[in-house]
């Protein structure tokens, strides 16, 4: 363990409360993840042969994905659109991606039946398959992400020869970071459109892809808004209201955006919306509780430019686009299926171990790296 | 070229020989035999039960009862979902006709088992090695010149095992002479773009409740992988044109801000 340079924060090295409970959540996911190692998927999920794929692929991998969706969606605004001045927020989006990317990655170790083949799509191709596509753009993507953090890291240490080499060819990591962002975050929609037949109409569209595309940018825009919020806070920072209120616009028009998709493809498919049962009832919760009411209280500038406001709104939108994820994958099979689901306690343990390790990887990446500090100009901030 | 299983239902018994045949020769443990709802034995088809008979007592109109006995197992498609999805090509359509598996590529990520249209892959469950199991259509036998173990041991003649093109004039040649005892159309024929299972029955799917749980009526006649297949053919264009776009606007706003500096320098 090297030295430290300086202090980062006020406070740090101590053993706080949440980070306590952290590292118990964590404990206690890892004894389960191990228990599913060895007892196999039978015994410790509530999988079976009518759901195959439960709450790992729906949180870990499809939710955890679109959150981290983040770092292209920074890296496109600041080096594609060239809007310098949300630049404070690309580290800490960078660094959250990369956290969502390794828990994923951790998270399908565990999904799989056979962990240990995970390196397979590497050697043994289907260029017909989806999910082959995806399995390749995610790797790819999470060394992308893990040379960002690298580089990162390096300025650390001062190490400027290596930093000036990587800064050469730095626009190749950032167009091949959102070449394969935009690949893998609508392919992940597009893995659901080979049953048409088997989904409620609600979902079941050949839309997907766009769609999940779109709500990737939204979860990305606002985990970063959270996570600026959050850590300001936790970290004894001012919070960058004015950045995150500009911010909240660009929000709110991925949110109108993504409304227009869905009801448009909803009315051209002409799907039956209004009827009153569970599938509809969530169907209504995501589409207006989770993206027409965050688009519709960010128009306000009297909402947008508070700290409560921007909490709700962004809260709401991310908590949308887990919810998308869970329809498409679970809810939208409910009338299809004989038999029920609801995830075992080594499944919600496994997930809440990865949450965990994702804010404890986080938590060390602001404590150690120096992530409020300007790419373009090379100062802190 | 391609084999295939003429099933005619209307000539099944319900003996079960089939299920038995298929056990003995995968050796397949046996399973406890349990009272349901249902006269079908076991209830579901799983990892350790390729094939089952499903019993149907439906009434005709004038309220007479009268028993179906419709044999499930995988239908061996001819452009398969699960071979189409599979991100390691585990899964593979023989040109003899079956859909056989590879126990050494697979990664267990079941997305065969949420593509398939039939509901046929079914995992191991109980094993801390799990391998997705279904029906081979006996390809190792096929392989030897053998029928399949199910056909060999039928006693009524239900399943037939032949070449898929002789089979299929077999079957309209049986529904074009006894128009009464069959409802007049091959399942499998053109059913998600054909299988190598051809089903006869004296009603329909929808008629016998089947037509949601196992053999969909609403597929249409092109295979389900096309879905997948169509998104991958955009996928390379999808990716160039991105990239493409982020250099060039790149490049545009670089130079832009050059501009604006010898502007700027210039005033």
């Amino acid at each position: 363990m090297a030295e430290k340079v300086e202090k980062w924060y006020p406070g740090e090295g101590k053993l706080s409360l949440g980070r306590a409970i952290l590292y118990v959540v964590l404990v206690l996911g890892g004894i389960s993840a191990i228990a599913r190692l060895f007892f196999g998927l039978g015994a410790t999920t509530n999988l079976n042969d009518a759901y195959p794929w439960g709450l790992w692929v729906s949180f870990d991998i499809l939710a955890g994905v679109a959150l981290a969706g983040g770092g292209f969606t920074m890296a496109a605004t600041i080096y594609i659109f060239n809007l310098k001045k949300f630049e404070p927020l690309l580290r800490p989006a960078k660094l959250s991606a990369f956290m969502g990317y390794l828990v994923f990655v951790v998270g399908l170790f565990f999904d799989l039946g056979q962990p240990w083949r995970i390196w397979h799509p590497m050697v043994m191709w289907n260029p017909h398959s989806v999910l082959f596509e995806v399995s390749w753009c995610v790797m790819l993507y999470t060394t992308v992400l893990a040379i960002d953090l690298f580089i990162i890291g390096l300025e650390r240490y001062g190490k400027e020869s290596w930093i000036k080499f990587f800064r050469d060819i730095y626009l190749v990591l950032v167009v091949a970071g959102i070449m394969l962002s935009t690949l893998h975050q609508s392919s992940l929609g597009a893995l659901f459109l080979l049953l048409p037949q088997k989904m409620s109409d609600l979902w079941a569209t050949k839309a997907l892809g766009p769609l999940f595309f779109c709500s990737a940018v939204i979860g990305g825009m606002s985990v970063i808004t959270l996570e600026s919020l959050i850590s300001s806070k936790v970290y004894k920072r001012k919070p960058e209201i004015g950045i995150l209120s500009d911010l909240g616009k660009g929000l709110a028009i991925a949110l109108l955006v993504y409304f227009a998709m869905k009801v448009t493809d909803l009315y051209a498919r002409g799907a039956a919306v209004w009827v009153w049962d569970w599938v509809h009832f969530w169907f209504y919760v995501e589409l207006f509780g989770t993206v027409a009411l965050p688009a519709l209280l960010l128009s306000f500038p009297e909402i947008r430019k508070t700290e409560k406001g921007l909490y709700w709104a962004a809260g709401l939108s991310a908590f949308g686009v887990v919810l998308n994820r869970f329809n498409v994958s679970l809810t939208s099979y409910i009338g299809y299926r004989q038999f029920g689901y609801f995830p075992s306690a080594i499944e919600i343990f496994v997930t809440a171990a990865l949450i965990a390790a994702g804010i404890l990887i986080f938590d060390l990446g602001m404590r150690y790296l120096p992530i409020h500090k300007s790419e373009l100009s090379g100062e802190a901030h | 070229m391609s084999k295939a299983i003429l099933i005619d239902t209307t000539k099944c018994i319900g003996c079960r020989a089939c299920q038995v045949a298929c056990k003995s020769w995968n050796e397949l443990k046996g399973g406890e035999a349990k009272f349901s709802e249902t006269w079908s034995n076991p209830r579901y088809l799983s990892s350790n039960q390729y094939n089952r008979i499903i019993f149907r007592e439906i009434a005709r109109p004038g309220g007479q009862m009268e028993w179906h006995f419709i044999s499930r197992r995988c239908m061996h498609c001819n452009d398969p979902a699960c071979a189409s999805v599979c991100p390691v090509g585990a899964l593979e359509k023989m040109r003899e006709g079956p859909v056989v598996y590879d126990d050494y590529k697979c990664i267990g990520c079941r997305y065969c088992m949420m593509a398939c249209p039939f509901q046929i892959p079914k995992f191991e469950w109980g094993s801390a090695v799990p391998l997705v199991r279904k029906c081979t259509f006996c390809a190792e036998r096929l392989a030897m010149g053998l029928a399949p173990s199910c056909v060999t041991t039928c006693p009524t003649a239900t399943l037939l095992f032949g070449e898929r093109a002789d089979l299929l004039k077999e079957a309209h040649r049986r529904i074009g002479t006894q128009p009464n005892r069959y409802y007049p159309l091959v399942y499998g024929e053109k059913t998600g773009g054909g299988t190598s299972k051809l089903y006869l029955t004296a009603v329909s799917f929808e008629e016998l409740g089947l037509h949601k749980v196992g053999f969909r009526t609403d597929l249409g006649d092109i295979p389900q992988g096309i879905y997948g297949r169509e998104w991958m053919s955009k996928v390379p264009f999808v990716g160039v044109a991105v990239g493409g776009l982020a250099v060039g606007l790149h490049y545009l706003h670089k130079r832009r801000a050059e501009i604006q500096a010898q502007e700027t320098k210039e005033d």
